[in-house]
């Protein structure tokens, strides 16, 4: 199963938000900072359509655009990465 | 499941188009067919009324000026103060001598650092709770306006009004924004006994910063 990335800035509250709560939920997921990583600016402006928002989550193929907990907590359902 | 190896072999194809209409349309297409997952697995209403309010702040005015005002140190003692919460009740700094308390001064209810900031807070209560920490939220709001943020938002934790005279408080904490008439985004853990032992102004007005550090200031107090 591939693993879940986290693109996001470390002074964003939503960031952090969906971080401590992948945490909780205990999925494994990697973080990406957008500031310290720009070489990726391209390729995520590409999945979003042009902007480069954050934080942007890969979930299994679904890329999810400032995601709500609810947002990202169905797509880890939906692609397999909770299931109990 | 095909659907994260089709998503694999796009994301490949990625760095081999060139440049123009076709890549952009393609990432259109793609980012489209991305909402429509947000909007498929949506529960009914669930994206309107109070979600809707709660959401507003997304297409708000931005709010990134820079920091205008340097906050106080680590090591001077808190100012007391007494402001009322979203119910009308004074609550005064010193009501909590014997605790850690965190001050948290933000600019304005709905705005969008701040919907977002109060979001986390609340979403790590028990992490404070667990600290014994006591956490107040402080802007120039009137108390209705609180109310009405902290009920759309489920915030329990209280929100005092700076609102008259105007910005008192956040003035002698030094993180007044006279231009423009609210405060900076600013933290300030005060220990059990009202001295400063955290303090962080944000260099931006977007800019919050992580919340491990203020659990490491709570932490530190523990240890001691």
């Amino acid at each position: 199963m591939e693993p879940v990335v986290l693109y996001g800035t470390s002074w964003c509250a939503q960031t952090q938000l969906l971080r401590r709560l992948l945490e909780r939920l205990g999925v494994p997921y990697r973080y990406v900072d957008l500031e310290a990583h720009p070489e990726v600016h391209p390729t995520l402006r590409f999945l979003t359509g042009g902007r480069l928002s954050h934080p942007v989550v890969y979930v299994g193929g679904e890329v999810l655009v400032e995601p709500t907990p609810a947002e990202l907590e169905r797509a880890l359902w939906r692609r397999g990465y909770l299931w109990w | 499941m095909r659907f994260p190896e089709l998503a694999r072999r796009f994301l490949e194809l990625e760095p081999r188009l060139a440049e123009g209409p076709e890549k952009e349309a393609l990432s259109l297409l793609h980012a489209m067919l991305q909402e429509l997952w947000r909007e498929v697995g949506a529960r009914p209403g669930e994206r309107e009324g109070l979600e809707a309010l709660r959401n507003l702040y997304k297409k708000a005015p931005k709010m990134e000026a820079p920091r205008v005002a340097p906050g106080l140190s680590v090591g001077e003692r808190a100012p007391d103060f007494a402001l009322p919460d979203a119910q009308d009740n004074l609550v005064r700094l010193s009501d909590f001598r014997g605790r850690p308390v965190v001050l948290v001064f933000y600019p304005l209810d709905w705005s969008p650092g701040c919907s977002q900031q109060l979001d986390l807070y609340q979403a790590e209560l028990p992490e404070f709770e667990r600290r014994n920490a006591v956490l107040l939220g402080i802007s120039v709001d009137s108390i209705y306006c609180h109310g009405a943020f902290a009920f759309a938002r489920g915030l329990t934790f209280p929100l005092l009004a700076d609102f008259h005279p105007k910005g008192e408080v956040a003035r002698r904490y030094r993180v007044w924004r006279e231009e423009d008439g609210f405060s900076e985004r600013a933290l300030f853990v005060v220990d059990p006994e009202g001295v400063i032992r955290y303090a962080h102004v944000s260099p931006y007005l977007h800019h919050i910063p992580p919340i491990e550090e203020l659990f490491q200031a709570l932490d530190a107090l523990r240890r001691e």
